[in-house]
């Protein structure tokens, strides 16, 4: 497959369906078999790929209590099955597959920047132009696709302004970033592209620890904590980490949101006229439409789940895309409203993995549909092209929709910020290059 | 009534979810560990869904001599 990003930032011969690599075509919408699971047998065995990719047998638990068991059990359900599965791209040191305590230590390191009054004055200087350059691109038309044109892009973007890259890499760092999301799908340009980014980095590093400035990698780069420091190699796969697990979950997990409102015509129009709903509706939209349906675990020892016995080293399947549908926990659990009564969801995970980068995700997401609401006066699914296009969310594994085509009036308010970081600003025809 | 709330440094992971559901209650400190700054920062189911959030079961909430989470 060829996906070429062109100067409008759209990705010509763009396939909706190339967004689901490693799902059977079938899976549009795993929550009746889920809701059935958790209803009949609560731990099943299924079909999981190891790391040498043979098809193992695991187990997987779909209620809400036995999923956050899992997640919290770190000592019994060792994170190492996730390690194993990314350490042939991201390396040996990949936080999201390391155990105590050495992931203790690491996390502590790089969590510093991504805390919530870190995290809080990105909303107007860095996401807010990049989502309203974005936005500037079709908001003159009436009309857009908004997936390929605003969520599959803008979280790949904000990484880069919190990276502090400069303008005139965004457009490689796109190319990199989009041949690392499409791995499964195309192993050998994934890796080629993460050794790339790799080495990118490394001169980024150097760069910063010579010249301190006022952004991530230089603070990750110079980080101590009891004298301990981040090593080169926990440096690099830090920052390749956030493209999969900061800009994929993201931009799917915006693409839901916005399905969700565009669905429920009244509750757009609620969040329309009360911004302040959006933060509650964000957890909602998570909740109902997590981005990442599974994670895994490995079992250190013998041990038992809802019953069942789980022998040493059998893979574990934690389905927080099912817990998040609990009926115990939520009434209609599988319908979307804005105005239920929040109670924690599982989407972020939770234990000493939990998403380490949930304050951004919200934060983005607050703002991306914030924006569009503000410019994109009367913004409505265009019904024609849904039922033309058979548009659904779709996937079992990574879930989203396979497009969003909206209409709205094209007499939007100007963005309240210039834009100097769109991409569209730097890249000419003769600079667009392939990923293959 | 002022609810006791505690925060167990050696459990606490540091990523800050307590804040996000109780922000005038809770907040991040530089030692990477959750910090109760007002113990009637936010309203009472607030700071229950605050412990209830926590990833790590880190956070203890009372009223008198009843654990409320
Ligand atoms: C709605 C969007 C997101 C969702 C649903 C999500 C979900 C998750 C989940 C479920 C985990 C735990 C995985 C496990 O325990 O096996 C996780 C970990 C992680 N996430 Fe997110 N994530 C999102 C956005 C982000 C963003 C924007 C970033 C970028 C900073 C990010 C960075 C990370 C990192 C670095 C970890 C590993 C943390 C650790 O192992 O200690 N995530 N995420
Ligand atoms: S939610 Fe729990 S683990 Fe997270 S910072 Fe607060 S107390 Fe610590």
């Amino acid at each position: 497959m060829t996906t070429v990003l062109d100067a409008a930032g759209q990705f010509s011969d763009w396939d909706p369906l190339a967004q689901y690599p490693i799902d059977p075509p079938g899976a549009r919408d795993p929550y009746p078999r889920l809701a059935e699971c958790r209803r009949s047998k609560p731990i099943a065995t299924r079909n999981a790929r190891d790391e040498h990719g043979n098809i193992v047998d695991a187990f997987e638990v779909y209620r809400y209590d036995d999923v956050a068991a899992v997640m919290r059990d770190n000592t019994t359900f060792s994170s190492e099955s996730i390690r194993a599965d990314m350490a042939p791209v991201m390396g040996e040191h990949v936080l999201v597959g390391m155990d105590e305590p050495d992931h203790k230590r690491l996390r502590s390191l790089v969590q510093f920047p991504f805390r919530p009054k870190s995290i809080a004055h990105w909303e107007d200087e860095l996401v807010r132009p990049v989502v309203d350059g974005m936005i500037d691109r079709f908001v003159d038309r009436g009309h857009a696709e908004l997936v390929q044109e605003f969520t599959y892009t803008y979280p790949v973007q904000v990484i880069a302004v919190i990276l502090g890259l400069p303008h005139e890499d965004h457009l490689q760092f796109h190319q990199w970033a989009n041949a690392i999301t499409n791995f499964a799908a195309n192993p050998k340009t994934g890796f080629i592209a993460a050794r790339e980014l790799r080495a990118y980095f490394a001169d980024v590093v150097e760069d910063r620890r010579k010249h301190p400035r006022d952004d991530i990698v230089t603070e990750i780069a110079v980080a101590e904590i009891d004298g301990e420091r981040i090593s080169d190699e926990e440096t690099f796969s830090f920052l390749q980490l956030l493209l999969p697990a900061g800009a994929e979950t993201t931009y799917r997990a915006t693409g839901n949101f916005l399905f969700g409102l565009l669905s429920n015509p009244d509750q757009l129009d609620a969040i329309r006229a009360d911004r302040s709903l959006m933060t509650q509706a964000v957890e909602e939209s998570i909740r109902w439409g997590p981005p990442l349906l599974i994670t895994s675990r490995i079992a250190t020892k013998d041990t038992e789940i809802a019953g069942t016995p789980v022998p040493a080293g059998s893979q574990v399947i934690a389905n927080v895309g099912s817990a998040n549908r609990d009926e115990t926990r939520w009434e209609r659990a599988d319908e979307f409203d804005i105005f239920r009564e929040s109670v924690p969801m599982i989407s972020f995970g939770v234990g000493v993995h939990m998403c380490l980068g949930m304050h951004l995700a919200r934060m983005e997401m607050r703002t991306a549909v914030n924006r569009l609401l503000d410019r994109c006066p009367s913004l409505r699914f265009d019904a024609e092209a849904i039922e033309r296009d058979d548009v659904h969310i779709h996937g079992e594994t990574f879930r989203s929709p396979t497009a969003i085509p909206v209409l709205f009036n094209p007499s939007g308010s100007p963005p309240q910020a210039p834009a100097p970081t769109a991409l569209g600003r730097q890249s000419h025809t003769e600079r667009l290059a392939s990923v293959t | 009534m002022t609810l006791r709330i505690e925060v167990d440094a050696e459990k606490c992971m540091g990523g800050g979810n307590c804040e996000f559901w109780a922000p005038k209650t809770f907040e991040m400190g530089d030692d990477n560990i959750s910090h109760v700054i007002d113990p009637d920062g936010d309203p009472e189911e607030k700071i229950v869904l605050a412990a209830q959030g926590c990833p790590t079961q880190a956070i203890a909430v009372w009223r008198g001599e009843e654990r409320i989470a």
